[in-house]
């Protein structure tokens, strides 16, 4: 075991208790135990308090608890190689009952996993230099980037090295392992800002300043986004960021958070309660007084947001190269799919393979004289669609009761048949984003979809119901967050009912307006006012 | 449906009456059926006159494990 830290805040009372737990033992040293111990005496030899560790080592029990974890496995920047691909997919065929989901933090999660594997896993990842460490846990999560960087002919410039060298900076670093809460970062020069940025704890940009006569191309810094039960956007700092500061910056937002960030309540904790409490001014003052100097803001080249959506076959920045944006429903493939992914990617493309926080997939550099063949691959034709159609591509899900102890409902396969639905029965020729959540902590990032659902049980004469509350006109293009109607629509009325209210919403809008575009224009009551219609001739 | 759930949670639940009202119950339960029946028969507790529930829904659940576990209710309106 490591020496300890001596941490400042150790001898506050009024710590919460996770705290003390960390205090005890580091998270990062749960590691050693679960390869030296845990996956050796099986889970009955598992202590409780280690237990709450597991989540550094990126595992998390799963429901029911009966032995069974998750594993989240980060992928920085969602760009990883078909090798690696490979063996993500041999993991999940002998260990993971054959389940491989993509995330909507561009991470893939593993389900069934028992303790007893976890050792062996842990050194299949490492031997393709990935790991799921620090995937979970009060730490720096998985690192969330732009999957076209490097290609991406909407980015100003290649964000590869700045994801790889935040990711060796702090995975398995003691110094920021012990973070008040979960912590997230997203770095992106993609000018549609693919990487969501207002979402996440800290955020990077594309941004350009001209310095001494200099045009420098840069970063703008966002510190304090998150979504849970509540969802906060993150605030511009007024700073520019050169490439080179990348590190120091992020350095001294996670020493802030680290050292000044509460520790009392752990729903208090996320550094987006630092940043309500001092502001964005006294942020940036106390970050400088940290790391120096920094220029203030300059241009910023954020134009709109993509969602996150790369469908079809793209020119890349590289001419003659091309990217394709495939369709993944609601995120979860099979270890044969991947395998199958893996081996298209070396074919036709460079071997790496992008995963998307829409929880979608693509492929990068495929040459033209190859497009037309990648086209009529059977898995491209049959299963993850280059145009998907119009609500199974937009469909965002979280794991729901399948494998969730919070879970109020069930989502994952709901969604999928939801979307399938939709398909069959409205005609929409753009994009209308739903997402799917079991309960208000939000993994499926229901805040930001045009059509937020989120799950609570009915009690009715027939026993309980599945039924969903609508939230509308979620966005991070002016980011804004959904907002709840007054309906809580029941699982068989469900279908039917989004269906009319898209087909109204279809009849009245303008052309290609999109549908948050549209509550904006014309208010939430009158979209309350068209469920109210539906609902009394339902 | 459950009988796999040892935990206790915290439930919140949401009572909308037949007058109109809305009530958010707050119970302790093992299973979301214990959690519907325990919000009921605190719903009769609470009211003189039976109250008519019209619809009760269960929202929210948080597991008992930790010490400080909670809700904040907004009692203004829906939402
Ligand atoms: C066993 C299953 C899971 C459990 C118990 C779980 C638990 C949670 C909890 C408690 C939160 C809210 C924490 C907070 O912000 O304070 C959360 C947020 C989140 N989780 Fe999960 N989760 C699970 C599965 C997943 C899956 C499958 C995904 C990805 C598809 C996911 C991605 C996320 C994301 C993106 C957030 C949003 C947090 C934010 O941006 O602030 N989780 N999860
Ligand atoms: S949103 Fe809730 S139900 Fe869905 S996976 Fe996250 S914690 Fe579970």
């Amino acid at each position: 075991m490591a020496e300890r830290k001596q941490w400042k805040w150790a001898d506050d009372p009024s710590l919460n208790k996770m705290e003390f737990t960390k205090l005890e033992k580091d998270g990062l040293d749960v590691i050693e135990t679960i390869v030296n111990t845990y996956s050796k005496e099986g889970f009955q030899s598992i202590e409780s308090s280690d237990m709450d560790r597991f989540k550094w080592a990126g595992v998390y029990q799963q429901r029911p608890k009966d032995g069974h974890f998750m594993m989240r496995v980060r992928i920085p920047g969602g760009i990883l190689n078909s090798e690696q691909a490979r063996v993500l997919a041999k993991i999940a065929e002998d260990y993971g009952r054959d389940l491989v989901d993509v995330t909507t933090r561009q991470a893939v999660q593993f389900h069934w996993l028992t303790v007893e594997s976890l050792a062996d896993i842990f050194d299949r990842l490492a031997s393709v230099g990935l790991s799921s460490f620090e995937a979970c846990g009060d730490c720096p999560r998985q690192i969330m980037g732009n999957p076209l960087a490097g290609i991406d002919p909407h980015e100003v410039l290649d964000t590869r090295p700045l994801v790889a060298e935040l990711e060796k900076f702090f995975l398995m670093n003691r110094e920021f392992s012990n973070l008040p809460r979960k912590y997230k970062i997203s770095i992106s020069a993609n000018v549609h800002n693919a990487a969501h940025a207002q979402i996440n704890d800290l955020a990077f940009t594309p941004a350009k300043k001209t310095i001494a006569g200099e045009e420098v191309i840069g970063f703008h810094v966002w510190v304090g986004g998150g979504l849970s039960a509540k969802p906060h956007l993150a605030k511009k700092l007024d700073v520019f960021c050169r490439p080179e500061e990348v590190i120091k910056v992020a350095e001294g937002v996670t020493t802030l958070f680290r050292d000044f960030g509460y520790r009392q309540k752990r729903t208090h904790a996320r550094l987006k309660f630092l940043v309500a409490d001092w502001g964005a001014e006294k942020f940036k003052d106390e970050l400088i007084n940290l790391v120096g100097e920094l220029e203030t803001q300059g241009e910023d080249l954020l134009k709109g947001w993509n969602g996150g959506y790369f469908y079809g076959i793209h020119e890349q920045q590289q001419a003659g190269l091309y990217y394709a944006g495939l369709s993944v429903p609601v995120g979860r493939m099979n270890a044969g799919e991947l395998v199958e992914l893996a081996h298209l990617a070396d074919e036709y493309g460079d071997g790496t393979i992008g995963t998307c926080n829409t929880q979608n997939v693509l492929i990068r550099n495929i040459p033209q004289d190859k497009v037309a063949a990648f086209q009529a691959e059977p898995l491209i034709v049959n299963r993850f669609k280059l145009t998907p159609n119009t609500f199974v591509g937009y469909a965002v899900s979280c794991t729901g009761t399948e494998y969730c102890n919070l879970a109020i409902v069930e989502t994952k396969e709901r969604m999928r048949s939801l979307a399938l639905y939709l398909d069959d029965t409205v005609t929409l020729d753009t994009p209308l984003r739903i997402h799917m959540i079991g309960c208000p902590n939000s993994c499926g990032q229901r805040q930001i979809a045009d059509i937020g659902l989120q799950g609570a049980l009915v009690k009715t004469s027939a026993g309980m119901v599945e039924a969903f509350d609508i939230h509308v006109g979620g966005t991070l293009e002016e980011a804004q967050f959904n907002r709840k109607l007054n309906a809580r629509i029941t699982v068989d009325k469900l279908g039917p009912f989004l269906a009319q209210l898209i087909t109204l919403y279809k009849e009245d809008r303008s052309e290609g307006e999109q549908y948050w575009r549209y509550v904006e224009r014309v208010g939430l009551e009158k979209i309350q006012s068209q469920v109210d219609s539906i609902l009394q001739t339902a | 449906m459950t009988g796999e759930q040892t935990e206790s949670y915290l439930y919140k639940l949401e009572a909308v009456l037949e007058e109109g009202r809305l009530l958010t119950v707050v119970v302790l339960a093992q299973s979301d059926e214990r959690a519907f029946s325990t919000a009921e028969n605190n719903i009769l507790r609470h009211t003189v006159a039976p109250a008519k529930i019209k619809e009760l829904s269960l929202v929210e659940k948080k597991p008992v494990g930790r010490q400080g576990v909670g809700y904040v209710i907004e009692t203004s309106h829906f939402g």
